[in-house]
């Protein structure tokens, strides 16, 4: 058997030992233990006497992958950003920005749905992780829609989807990860998925209306504010822009100057001041026990997840199936756009039997590179190009359509995270219910990065100024 | 026979002595033996000495720097200011060091034999803001520099600060550090020209050594006719390697620093002088006592290389 | 707002080790949760440093690095305790009895070979970084400040070796179950019925007010 082949045979294992319901994380490591001893052993012409060698050689090449992998700079954002997440509960600011949106939006129809997505795309601006977020708005704004009558599937629907929203609007753990993958400028993919971010919520929006509008006994809105009551509701929620512009400034500076610092600083500056923030709305040592055991446990989660698919990936690596790929790809005879466009329908096909940070690892080596041949090559100018932008501004735009697709990820079944965590903290609702609320949100996504593909600009105006 | 070759990022300068080998091996033995080149696919550069002493794959290439602890022997020739001034006597005071019994049983430790140097020519620093019009300047400056080089620096009161190499243009957009010591081609490969104001032409505090070394097992494992193959194209490829480098690399980096307007700041000899004394010196020293501690030759192997210079 | 996975417990053999080994596992994921913290508290003395002393923190880098297995590894014993990684249990959720406890045992016996095999694996990267000769017993260290990489790299396996513990206990929990033909079997994670579920959530409003 060529090496390739046996890639493919051991992907076909990995499937069957994911539907057999083993853990994620440990099925892929399990899978590219396997392919490794499989290629080794090859190697020695499945000699039986050096299957043992072959196994040795395995073990210690899989053995090196976790903590050669974690030891990143890069990847200490994403407990960083997922601590601030929960911290933040804790200062009372999910509950004060979910009252707020409550008050300023629930008058419209599918009001306190409307409100959810807001207060998610709020508490996005100082929370890095999609997960993270659902599972705190989970907790929140899921009783309230329950309370008013909403249909429960569709309450925990509308809080994985507006989860996702975390990953666009910066302090964001995956845009990170792919910029470490294209080993491009941190700063500017986290300023450019800010707008998309905004857009991809207003477009959310727009569908619950539309939705209540269409359909009788959906949620009835939540009116009756004064405007005294609605601007009572805005200082407490205020101390998001004081984070927000920490992160930012880490960023890029938009008075002129230079910026304070790397984003891993902003990252964790953010999260001292809402940890100052807690400890001021009286957060004690158990509440920050609890926070901090929850931190651990949503990292490890995604650790393990990242050293068990990099084990799989490594596995890939000598079976050489992200070669083969890329010669197909780009030998394929179709104009630029449509070669993007089956791109990403490629990775809404994938993602919906891979997690989104597992995804972007195993696929971004091939296809990054492919992108960029398409649009002229790592230097190309905008006049030259394919896509109408220069090199570096096309990396950033393939970026954010890719972390939109990987967010996307999130919530289709069979393995979307997001959805698994709603379904993790509410009990009462399976993963098939939560999968089956979140569906409306698939045609909005869908709305979203048909925009940003026809748009460039929503994507490239904010990081052209810094 | 097929062997896996690990190196990382992207086809480059630095690798293209790799590539050459290969071609060259392919073309000797007629494509009965071939080097399956694999950018990053097998390891993580700072754990390919782990993979040739695991046998995971049969060649790699990785830095001294990287892990002094793993190698320390080849280490010397990241000591700063030793006074390399091309690419060619970079290569021949390599492969002498690479030859050393002492130097072999290093990296024995690891299974690995040491086939050849990947040459690169002396760092300096890309920084913003004013230039520094003497070495003085130097004080309290934040500079990303590694190994040797952040010891020299350091012995002018300059502050080495660390960051992976993604973070490195990050950084210097956003002031964290004022300068960045790389040689010429990772200064275009990084972007830090696309901010940087000067560039020293002169610093030479340093380099680093990136060796190539393949499985011994592997090694001694090839038919006869397989090894000469192998062994046999080694100066070949690194003759290329370094036309390479001198007339690709070298030839864009003026006209890169000349289109952005980049200020070249050189200093007086005398300056230098005092630096090199500064830094050189007991950088050397510590070296050879730290290293003597652990049983090598130290003092033989500084000489060793020391002497090549001189001559 | 920790949710408490339901694990039902009694006062059998079994019930005790999987209570004793849970407070092992928080310790562990505590101490994961106080890397965090650290990393935090690390970037604002960073900070501080170079815009108030005009001083960087010396091998800020290498000091992540060092915590970043804490963090990575250390919670995966009690993550998996509680159910906490992510599977699909879209096939399993449809599982009742026998047939269920037979593919839960199935799954995390792949599991427990397979960490067996990674805590050899990860030892060897440990041991190659080790030498009792060499000074501070290092033959692998950090980029800057040259920190020997060994105490991290030895994380790996620690935790792996706890999850394999874990995961005995969970064999044996899933195999009693199978063997008994039990419903609601102790020391193995369980889907909450919906009462219990209501009871939990109570307690959880009540607990915070987040
Ligand atoms: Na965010
Ligand atoms: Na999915």
């Amino acid at each position: 058997m060529e090496p390739i082949d046996i890639g493919i045979a051991v992907t076909a294992v990995l499937f069957v030992l994911v539907v057999l319901g083993m853990r994620v994380a440990f099925a892929a490591a399990l899978a590219g233990l396997v392919g490794l001893i499989w290629i080794f052993w090859s190697k020695k012409g499945y000699d039986p006497d050096e299957f043992g060698w072959a196994l040795s050689v395995a073990v210690k090449t899989a053995g090196q992958v976790p903590h050669s992998k974690v030891s990143s700079q890069a990847l200490s954002l994403i407990p960083t950003f997922i601590m601030i997440g929960y911290l933040a509960y804790y200062a009372g600011l999910t509950k004060a920005l979910f009252e707020a949106a409550k008050r300023w939006v629930g008058w419209l129809p599918g009001g306190l749905a409307v409100s959810t997505v807001f207060a998610t795309a709020g508490f996005a601006a100082v929370s890095g992780a999609s997960v993270a977020t659902a599972a705190v708005f989970a907790r929140i704004a899921i009783p309230e829609m329950l309370k008013i009558g909403y249909d429960k599937r569709f309450a925990a629907g509308v809080v994985a989807a507006g989860g996702t929203l975390a990953s666009l609007i910066p302090p964001s753990a995956i845009l990170v990860i792919y910029a470490i993958i294209v080993e491009q400028d941190v700063g500017k993919l986290l300023l450019a998925g800010f707008i998309p971010g905004v857009v991809s919520a207003l477009i959310y929006a727009g569908l619950i209306v539309g939705m209540a509008l269409a359909m009788p006994g959906f949620g009835p809105p939540v009116g009756g504010f004064t405007w005294g009551q609605r601007l009572r509701a805005l200082p407490p929620a205020l101390p998001i822009v004081f984070v927000v512009v920490i992160i930012i400034f880490f960023i890029y500076n938009p008075l002129g100057g230079d910026a304070w610092g790397t984003p891993t600083e902003g990252g964790a500056l953010g999260a001292f001041v809402v940890f100052v923030m807690a400890l001021l709305r009286g957060m004690r040592w158990r509440q920050l026990r609890d926070a901090l055991m929850e931190t651990a446990k949503l990292s490890v989660m995604i650790f393990t997840i990242i050293w068990g698919v990099l084990i799989y990936v490594r596995f890939l690596g000598f079976a050489d199936l992200p070669g083969a790929f890329s010669n197909w790809i780009t030998s394929l005879e179709m104009p630029p756009l449509l070669i993007l466009v089956c791109i990403l329908l490629a990775y809404a096909v994938l993602g919906m039997f891979m997690d989104a940070i597992g995804m972007l690892l195993l696929t971004l080596p091939v296809v990054y590179p492919a992108v960029m041949a398409l649009n002229g090559g790592e230097f190309v100018s905008a006049a030259d190009s394919a896509f109408g932008m220069s090199g570096p501004m096309c990396a950033i735009w393939f970026g954010i359509l890719v972390v939109k697709m990987a967010e996307f990820c999130l919530i289709t079944p069979p393995i979307g995270l997001n959805c698994f965590v709603v379904a993790g903290v509410r009990p009462d609702l399976s993963v098939q219910d939560v999968f089956r609320g979140v569906t409306p949100f698939f045609i909005a996504d869908a709305v979203t990065i048909a925009t940003l593909v026809m748009v460039p600009g929503i994507v490239l105006w904010l990081p052209s100024l810094a | 026979e097929e062997w896996n070759v690990s190196l990382w990022g992207k086809r480059r300068a630095f690798t293209e002595h790799v590539e050459k080998l290969a071609e060259l091996v392919s073309d000797k033995t007629n494509g009965e033996f071939t080097l399956n080149i694999s950018y990053g696919g097998l390891s993580k550069n700072t754990e390919n000495l782990d993979g040739i002493s695991i046998g995971a794959f049969e060649m790699a290439q990785f830095c001294a720097g990287y892990h002094r602890d793993k190698n320390p022997s080849i280490t010397v020739l990241e000591l700063p200011f030793l006074g390399v001034d091309s690419l060619e006597q970079e290569r021949e005071i390599s492969m002498a060091v690479y030859d050393h019994p002492a130097v072999q049983a290093d990296l024995a430790r690891w299974n690995a034999t040491l086939v050849m140097p990947s040459p690169l020519p002396q760092y300096n620093v890309v920084g913003v803001g004013v230039a520094p019009e003497s070495l003085a300047d130097f004080e309290g400056f934040a500079v990303r520099a590694t190994g040797g080089i952040g010891v020299a620096m350091a012995a002018i009161g300059a502050v080495p600060t660390s960051m992976s190499a993604t973070e490195v243009r990050q950084a210097l957009d956003s002031g964290v550090v004022k300068g960045v010591s790389f040689a010429p081609h990772a200064h275009m490969s990084f972007g830090t020209i696309e901010t940087g104001e000067w560039w020293t032409t002169n610093l030479n505090p340093g380099t680093v050594n990136c060796p190539v070394v393949v499985n011994t097992d592997a090694l001694n494992g090839l038919s006869d006719a397989h090894r000469e193959a192998l062994l046999g194209s080694v100066d070949e490829a690194l003759d290329y390697y370094i036309d390479y480098y001198n007339s690709n690399t070298m030839e864009r980096w003026g006209p890169a620093l000349d289109e952005r307007g980049i200020e070249r700041v050189t200093f007086p000899e005398s300056e230098l002088a005092a630096f090199k004394e500064a830094a050189a010196g007991p950088a050397a020293q510590a070296w050879i006592e730290e290293n003597s501690a652990r049983g090598l030759p130290a003092q033989e192997l500084y000489d060793l290389v020391t002497g090549m210079i001189g001559q | 707002m920790a949710v408490h996975a339901s694990v039902l417990e009694d006062g059998s053999t079994l019930s005790r080790l999987d209570r004793g080994l849970y407070r092992i596992e928080r310790v562990l994921a505590l101490i994961s949760g106080l890397a965090v913290f650290g990393l935090m508290v690390l970037a604002v003395l960073s900070v501080s440093g170079r815009n108030f002393f005009n001083q960087p923190l010396p091998g800020y880098v290498d000091w992540i690095q060092q915590a970043m297995p804490l963090i990575a590894f250390m919670g995966i014993a009690f993550a998996q305790r509680d159910g906490g990684h992510i599977r699909m249990d879209i096939l399993v959720g449809a599982l009742r009895g026998r047939v269920l406890w037979a593919a839960e045992f199935v799954t995390t016996l792949a599991m427990l070979v397979l960490m067996v095999l990674l805590v050899w694996g990860s030892f060897a990267h440990f041991q190659r970084s080790f030498d009792f000769a060499a000074p501070m017993w290092s033959r692998d260290s950090s980029f800057d400040i040259h920190l020997p990489l060994w105490p991290a790299k030895l994380l790996a396996p620690i935790a792996f070796s706890v999850l394999c513990v874990r995961l005995v206990l969970q064999l044996w929990g899933y195999g009693r179950a199978l063997w008994l033909g039990l419903s609601e079997p102790i020391a193995v994670p369980l889907v909450k019925s919906a009462a219990e579920q209501a009871a939990a959530e109570a307690e959880l409003l009540s607990d915070t007010d987040g």
